[in-house]
């Protein structure tokens, strides 16, 4: 950026040096940015307003749906579909959260470990070799670890529950969409948390070396405590990332129609699966319900963000 | 240090090699996975076959093959009667079926008349399917007997009635297409707008309220879930498609438009960071020779940017390829094999969905197209590694 021009920007003015032809780039360069901003808004917009379309209008004559049974009920849909609007997508929220946390016990330890493997233990060929390997797993579409679930994930859970005596429905289960998000966030919070790792004061940690700590110790007890933030920013990233995934978890999910499901071994259902399901009509209710689904996802990835980021806030101020 | 404080050391240490361990593990089986269950049906015709298998019946309108004797080995079992050599396989998806796999070129089987347009003639042709083989003087030969079976009655007798087969079915040539045509046209959009947009930003941005707001909302793009440009897509671009006579329905104009929004964020970014890692003396130089800001941002920033904006590129093209929840809602599920830019189609990831969600779900002809994909993303990968090593080495070479 140029110096000259930075001051004007200080000021809040538009720069003053610009010629004609440089204003006329100025106002296109706006404008330009102007659209690219306008889009988050747009979707907002658009979907919240045919999202509560089924709640205002009868829905040619079916009857409108009942908002709060759709944010309370346990089964998808009491009766037959385009010919009762009675939905309910409780569960689904209650389920979406489940899932996404009992992913995070299993990604959570894995990537902080890794983390601080590649940051700090690791001899740096190995850690280059793991760094490479942490870049290709982000890399990786979604819908192709959907297929590795389904491949490989679902007919161990088959498994395993046959010999553990009890059912699952080919393997369709929460520990299998648990399993699957989990994989998909460990690039994620291992990345993040690299960074944070790495960025961590050397003073500090020299200052617990040269206190008689042991060098393992102080990357556990003064670095990893001094990157908690980063950490916690990876872990609030891979959460937003994992309550919108749509097409991985409903390869393995079973999709089941009512709920809480919350058995390791019984199907279950999440928001976004269940925006996936049964897309043959593009019209009329069963199809409008899905922007409902999609407005109540915003509100559940809004809101759990911002209950996060003030844990943390909290977190952040713990140990200084 | 006492022995107990030693031992936890050893405990941790361990514990952060498993946990590597473990991260390494996944993306190993994951690999493999794809691998050796994808690398089978890898193949010429897989790129350019159709998906939807043609079927065909037809009556040789010969019996006569003249100079039909091959003494060369052929794959599986050869009629000199007819000229064709046939054998057992399986199709993409896992079902056995009976292949040709040689047509010589006299046999009779080149020409036969359509038996659903009598005024057709149609021809065998290799890698076809034959399903059934009926005959008047006896029973027809039919897949499950074999194709040794199905030479040896071919062979015995006088004529045949009507031969049913089909082309093999299961290729990706549509959805490979489709994906062209979409990298193309997304990038077309987002590039142009992303980079101006991130130019914008680095260049002539005042620092002020309405920079940081539109900044930020640039942001909030990074965290919308796929499925929710999706839904944009249906209530936004197709009915702005249709309402410019484009398209009737879900179209790849609406599918370019979600995924440039999808992808502004990345392009933003990535130019952007580059953009502001242009050393500020390049800038004075070209203001001191008496250029102004639009000639400097043309001729002396951009250039310079080049690597970012590849680097930019292939991020682009990356998520593209990998993008399934959006266009699942914007293009639909039904695959193609004939393209056109104004109808529904498939990209590959779309086509893995659509073949994991039919019944029976064909998890080879899926891994085949998540190996593709993988190979296209690796290389994508080292081409960004490259990029940044320009970029580095550039810089070093200034300061």
């Amino acid at each position: 950026m140029l110096d000259v021009w930075k001051k004007t920007q200080r000021n809040n003015e538009r720069p003053r040096m610009l010629g004609r032809n440089d204003k006329i780039l100025y106002k296109l360069l706006l404008l330009i940015t102007i659209i690219s901003a306008s889009f988050v808004i747009l979707i907002a917009v658009f979907i919240t307003l045919r999202g509560i379309l089924p709640f205002i209008t009868d829905n040619s004559g079916l009857g409108s749906v009942d908002l709060w049974n759709f944010f309370t009920d346990t089964v998808w849909l009491r009766g037959q579909t385009f010919v009762s609007t009675a939905y309910g997508a409780g569960f689904l929220i209650l389920n979406t959260l489940y899932i996404v946390f009992l992913s995070l016990l299993i990604s959570f330890p894995i990537s902080v470990f890794t983390a601080v493997f590649i940051a700090k233990i690791a001899p740096e060929k190995l850690a280059y070799l793991m760094r490479t390997a942490v870049e290709m797993m982000a890399s990786i579409p979604s819908i192709v670890y959907g297929l590795v679930g389904a491949g490989v994930v679902l007919p161990i859970i088959y498994n395993t529950a046959r010999s553990l005596g009890t059912h699952s429905s080919g393997g369709n289960s929460t520990l299998a969409v648990v399993i699957v998000l989990a994989f998909m966030s460990i690039p994620t919070i291992t990345a993040v948390s690299e960074v944070s790792i790495r960025n961590v004061d050397e003073n500090l940690e020299k200052a617990s070396l040269a206190l008689g700590a042991s060098n393992i110790q102080t990357q556990f007890k003064v670095v990893l405590i001094a990157a908690k933030s980063g950490i916690f920013a990876g872990v609030i990233l891979a959460v937003g990332r994992a309550l919108g995934e749509a097409t991985a978890v409903s390869l393995v999910a079973g999709n089941s129609r009512s709920g809480p499901n919350f058995g390791l071994f019984d199907i279950t259902s999440t928001i976004t699966s269940t925006m996936l399901q049964g897309l043959k009509e593009t019209q009329g209710i069963d199809y409008d319900i899905r922007f409902s689904l999609g407005v109540l996802l915003m509100v559940v990835i809004v809101i759990t963000n911002v209950l996060l980021n003030l844990v943390k806030r909290k977190v952040g101020k713990l140990h200084g | 240090m006492g022995k107990p404080q030693k031992v936890k050391d050893i405990f941790m240490k361990t514990i952060t090699y498993l946990g590597s361990g473990f991260s390494l593990l996944f993306l190993t089986i994951t690999m493999i996975f794809i691998f050796s269950n994808g690398f089978g049906l890898i193949s010429f015709g897989l790129f350019t076959g159709d998906y939807h298998a043609k079927y065909y019946a037809g009556r040789p309108a010969s019996v006569e093959c003249e100079g039909c004797e091959v003494t060369d080995e052929l794959k599986g079992y050869y009629s000199s009667v007819y000229g064709i050599a046939l054998y057992d396989d399986f199709d993409r998806a896992g079902n056995v079926v009976i292949k040709v796999s040689y047509v010589h070129e006299n046999s009779p089987l080149l020409n036969m008349l359509d038996t659903n347009n009598p005024n057709q003639s149609i021809s065998l042709k290799v890698d076809d399917v034959v399903t059934r083989v009926a005959f008047f003087d006896q029973p027809s030969a039919l897949t499950r007997n074999g194709a040794s079976m199905m030479i040896q009655s071919m062979d015995q007798s006088t004529e045949i009635r009507e031969l049913t087969f089909s082309t093999l079915g299961g290729g990706i040539r549509g959805s490979l297409i489709t994906t062209l045509y979409l990298i193309g046209m997304s990038l077309a959009l987002a590039l142009p707008i992303g980079i101006l947009t991130a130019i914008y930003f680095s260049e002539f941005a005042p620092v002020n309220r309405l920079t940081n707001l539109l900044r930020s909302f640039i942001e909030t793009l990074t965290g919308v879930p796929s499925i929710i440009y999706g839904l944009l897509g249906i209530t936004l671009f197709i009915p702005i498609t249709v309402r410019l006579n484009l398209s009737q329905g879900a179209n790849l104009f609406a599918g370019a438009m979600t995924m440039a929004v999808i992808l502004l964020p990345v392009v933003i970014r990535t130019t952007e960071e580059t953009l502001k890692s242009i050393p500020n003396s390049y800038r004075h130089a070209s203001l001191a020779l008496g250029a102004n800001y639009t000639q400097t941002v043309k001729k002396v920033v951009l250039p310079n940017a080049l690597p970012g904006i590849m680097t930019a590129t292939f991020l682009a093209v990356g998520r593209i390829i990998g993008e399934s929840a959006a266009l699942i809602f914007v293009l639909g599920t039904a695959v193609k094999d004939t393209v056109r830019v104004n109808e529904s189609s498939t990209t590959l990831a779309v086509h893995i969905w659509t073949v994991m969600t039919d019944e029976p779900s064909n998890i080879e002809l899926a891994s085949s197209i998540a190996f593709i994909i993988l190979i296209i993303v690796l290389i994508l990968n080292i081409g960004v590694k490259y990029m940044s090593y320009l970029i580095n080495k550039k810089l070093r070479g200034v300061v």
